[in-house]
């Protein structure tokens, strides 16, 4: 019978467990001579000095029988209810006690009830308590397997216990507890995560019940007392720990020797109590091993999948809508020898809630620990029980049960309002979320979606209530879920994180403006988002007191380097000269980089401009300049800074990304500079062409080339067309590839424009643009079809290009291949 | 039938994406308190999930209850049950709540399991056949096409 452990617990504890519960075995633990009246283990002078001590503080009223009278030899921790928890922290702050002493000593704070219910059993369970403190005291291992043991059930259940716990104002013990007690008791954390039902429980019934209560509950307690017996210490400890009135239920047990050994080391727990459940959650762990921004996840009683006990729903609903007429007794019974004790039924829970405490303020601790599909069906009856108008009796029952579910979860600082989305009786009132970091748009958007989901509710609800694996998150689990997305919204540079979504509502924006008059002009609604402060986490090495030197602590959150890797480099002839083509393309490549980031600065310095402020737009500006220069001159060759490196533009163009880069680049560059660089791709275009073989990319280039040859001259143009054509076969190179092609016909359609247009064109001046529009016709006759590539587009004026310069077979020949149809003039 | 309403929005919990993003989630975790909502999610495979969210968590991975599986093909779609899915978060692509009572006058036509499946297989196979006759028409004259996983670039 295993226990089950919280999701962020120390693996270590369940392999310890296993040691120690082996060791266990040996011993015979249900022997009385070990364990019982028969046991007579140690010294009669230390015995007799406990027992001495275990006098006085009983007198005291020192509480449960949790074995509260006098666990430990401390004497200090005396115990009237509140002095002693205050007096906790100080006496465990000192040189840390043997672990059996620690947890006694947290078990005495934690006795709460009346003087008048101790000293009823004082006689009984002296001896039997007195025999097993002994023991306890002797074997540090045991206390310290019982306390390991508890936290089997309680991390869950703390979490929705806990948060009904808000009420309380009892002092909490050790705030902290991790800093003062891990140094010597690491694998004793577990035993911080307490079952918020047992330091809970401590405090109301006392305060909440009547004495006749408390007896009643007691009395109750002990029917299944001899069922216990069957069954290894271990696995009741932890039936009885959650519960709400275990007190009562414990207080029988000095009855079996072995219970009483469950109180001493079942009380361990309480103490830390009234936490968050996060906290409770991040208790176990070393510090440091949760996030301390998003904190851990919300933890479960009994991990995720559990399977149920016990088939409830019928139960469940006759239970909530008769509560009055639940017989206490016979029930409890039942639920006891279960095999897994640590979660009573809901049954369980309702009859132990319900009868003797419902009147009374209740104790929002009802006890923790059900599984997934049970707490999604009790808040489904719920749910449905309030539409149909469940009797009166109901709400203060159901009421209690809110923060059962982990509702009015702990406001978060910047999020949420209260939204126990169960609590009110209709679901309409949404979630509120906090939006204000949205977009002003986006909100009314949202709301307006909220208010029409909630209307929609209404109809719904009976199906709603008829799902029995609806609600299988918590409350809180959404709520950390939605904590750390939004977490992911803060940023400091919204127009680097959020660019589309801070552009759609722009766009959105404009175009409202536009259709709306501009007479009732608003001022444009700016996105405010929230701005994060960047926290230096600084390193600093984790810190146990008491112990020697530093130990790390590994996690998520603080990783440590393991191992030291040495780089060593290898001298292979071979291997540096593929290192050094390596090399050669990762320096395109960064360089291809740096320009790109330039680029994109370049590109949205309008906008930018355009939104800031007055006094922020000089400083824009220069930097803008700054950027187009930096990008000018990365282009540049490096002996002569005034001329476009024709062997740097083609490194960068062997790239796709380059290429690609360089067709946003050219609109931005200077006309002397575009048309250098134009050139330069020119004359180099079968290397490029055979480079970009295996993207076929080249064709981004087409746009912002044939913007840039509409700009020039027509000197220019000529000089173009000349590179173009440059040596021997490369024309025919040239009009195999589309690019190639379509950029061929774009200048010479551009001459023919110059020429149409304007009579006094230059082109005209010398023969060179007649000569090379020749062999440029020459060349398209005489290449096959097949090796022409098409081109993206034909220019409509080619045709009358062709017509000035050849006669009309050869045009109708060119036409047919060129496929320019005559009606494009 | 059941028509998608504009509420979808990219979960990518690992990039820092919309503002949307995070106010959905809640919508999202709010809805899986309301059972009768249903959800489609689309995979990065391609693949259309429907059912009931019970669960998820900060890297959206999903938890889908009674899920069917939606295959379209051309006009006609067809939903094979699946169960209970666990989706990792990251093969998510879009997360949207499926508006149950918004009036559905879709033209698409449900047909039952086998026809979807066999549709489907005869799209894929045409889809094929176009890719090899492509592949070796470009092989042909020299070319290949690189899969766009195999550059190095980005």
């Amino acid at each position: 019978m295993f226990r089950f452990q919280s999701l962020d617990e120390d693996c270590m504890l369940e392999e310890e467990d296993d040691g120690l519960i082996e060791d266990e075995d040996e011993i015979d633990q249900f022997n009385d001579d070990t364990f019982g009246a028969g046991a007579i283990d140690d010294d009669w002078q230390e015995e007799h000095k406990r027992l001495a001590e275990l006098d006085e503080r009983d007198e005291l009223g020192a509480g449960l029988g949790f074995g509260g009278g006098g666990m430990g030899g401390d004497s200090d921790l005396s115990t009237s209810e509140r002095p002693s928890s205050t007096r906790i922290p100080s006496s465990v702050v000192h040189p840390p006690p043997p672990s059996s002493l620690a947890s006694l000593s947290f078990s005495s704070s934690s006795s709460r009830l009346p003087p008048s219910d101790v000293e009823d059993r004082v006689g009984e369970g002296d001896l039997a308590e007195s025999l097993a403190r002994l023991i306890l005291d002797a074997d540090p291992a045991i206390a310290g397997v019982g306390a390991a043991e508890r936290p089997g059930l309680p991390p869950g259940s703390s979490g929705s216990g806990l948060s009904g716990l808000r009420g309380l104002d009892q002092p909490r013990v050790l705030p902290q507890p991790s800093p003062i007690l891990p140094p010597t008791q690491p694998h004793q954390h577990p035993q911080h995560q307490l079952p918020p039902g047992l330091p809970a429980s401590g405090l109301p019934p006392s305060s909440m019940l009547s004495y006749q209560q408390q007896q009643h509950l007691l009395r109750r307690g002990t029917a299944p007392m001899g069922q216990m017996s069957s069954h290894s210490i271990w696995e009741n400890s932890m039936g009885f720990g959650p519960v709400s009135v275990a007190p009562g239920l414990l207080t029988h047990m000095e009855d079996n020797p072995l219970m009483s050994i469950i109180k001493e080391v079942g009380h361990p727990k309480r103490a830390p109590q009234g936490r968050n459940d996060e906290d409770l959650s991040e208790r176990a762990p070393p510090p440091r091993s949760s996030s301390p921004v998003i904190g851990s996840p919300p933890v479960r009683a009994v991990p995720i999948g559990t399977p149920p006990k016990q088939p409830m729903s019928h139960a469940l609903n006759h239970q909530i809508h008769h509560p009055t007429a639940v017989h206490v007794r016979a029930p409890v019974q039942h639920r006891y020898p279960a095999p897994f004790p640590e979660r009573l039924s809901p049954n369980t829970l309702l009859n132990i809630a319900n009868s003797p405490l419902c009147r009374g303020p209740f104790p929002p601790r009802v006890g923790p620990v059900l599984s997934q599909i049970q707490r999604a069906q009790l808040l489904n009856s719920q749910v449905a029980g309030f539409p149909r108008g469940g009797p009166p009796p109901l709400l203060p029952g159901g009421g209690g049960f809110r923060p059962f579910f982990g509702g009015p979860p702990p406001p978060h600082g910047h999020r949420m309002g209260p939204p126990p989305p169960h609590g009110p009786p209709n679901h309409a009132p949404p979630l509120r979320h906090n939006t204000t970091h949205l977009h002003p748009q986006h909100r009314r958007m949202l709301t307006q979606r909220m208010q029409s989901r909630g209307g929609d509710r209404r109809p719904g609800m009976d199906r709603r209530s008829r799902d029995p694996y609806s609600n299988l998150m918590t409350q809180k689990e959404k709520e950390w879920v939605t904590k750390i997305q939004m977490m992911q919204l803060q940023s400091t540079d919204p127009y680097l994180d959020d660019y589309y979504y801070q552009n759609y509502y722009e766009k959105m924006e404009k175009r409202q403006e536009k259709e709306r008059d501009s007479s009732k002009k608003e001022h444009t609604t700016k996105l405010i988002t929230p701005q994060v402060a960047k926290v230096e986490h600084t390193y600093r090495p984790v810190q146990f007191a008491g112990s020697l030197g530093k130990l790390t602590v590994s996690s998520v959150n603080n990783p440590r380097k393991m191992i030291d890797a040495v780089v060593t480099t290898r001298s292979d002839d071979e291997e540096k000269r593929e290192k050094q083509v390596w090399n050669k393309r990762r320096q395109i490549l960064y360089t291809v980089e740096k320009m790109y980031s330039l680029l994109l600065e370049v590109q949205d310095f309008e906008k930018c401009f355009v939104q800031a402020p007055e006094e922020d737009r000089e400083a824009l500006l220069e930097q803008h300049k700054s950027n187009t220069e930096q990008l000018c001159s990365s282009l540049r060759e490096k002996e002569w800074d005034d001329r476009v490196s024709d062997e740097q533009c083609v490194m960068i163009m062997s790239v796709r990304k380059g290429k690609r880069l360089i067709s946003r680049l050219l609109p931005f560059l200077p006309s002397m500079q575009a048309a250098a660089v134009v050139m330069a791709i020119a004359r180099n275009l079968p290397a490029l062409a055979k480079k970009d073989k295996q993207d076929q990319v080249l064709c981004w280039l087409v746009e912002p080339v044939s913007a840039v040859i509409q700009s020039l001259s027509s000197a220019s143009l000529t000089d173009l067309l000349q590179e173009l054509q440059g040596s021997e076969g490369q024309l025919a190179t040239v009009l195999h590839n589309k690019f190639g092609v379509t950029l061929l016909y774009v200048i010479l359609s551009e001459g023919e424009r110059m020429q149409s247009s304007d009579p006094n064109c230059q082109l005209m001046d010398d023969n060179r643009w007649t000569e090379l529009v020749f062999s440029v016709t020459r060349e398209l006759l005489s290449v096959p079809s097949s090796s022409l590539s098409p081109p993206l587009f034909t220019p409509p004026n080619l045709l009358s290009l062709f017509s000035r310069y050849v006669d009309r077979q050869r045009l109708e020949l060119l036409q047919d291949k060129l496929q320019i149809s005559a009606l494009s003039r | 039938k059941e028509t998608i309403v504009s509420r979808c929005a990219a979960s990518c919990p690992t990039q820092s994406g919309s503002s949307a993003a995070g106010l959905n989630c809640h919508l999202t975790c709010s809805s899986c308190l309301y059972p009768t909502e249903k959800h489609l999610v689309l995979l990065r495979d391609g693949r259309t999930l429907i059912g009931y969210l019970r669960s998820i968590d900060q890297f959206a991975n999903l938890v889908f209850h009674q899920t069917v599986e939606r295959i379209h093909v051309g006009k006609k779609f067809g939903d094979i049950p699946r169960g209970i899915f666990i989706v990792r978060g990251e093969n998510v692509v879009l997360l949207g709540e499926i508006d149950m009572d918004k009036p559905c006058d879709t033209v698409l036509q449900q047909v039952s399991i086998e026809e979807i499946l066999e549709e489907q297989r005869l799209q894929q196979q045409a889809k094929q056949e176009t890719e090899k006759v492509k592949m070796q028409v470009l092989k042909d004259r020299g070319l290949s096409i690189p899969k766009a996983d195999n550059l190095d670039e980005y």
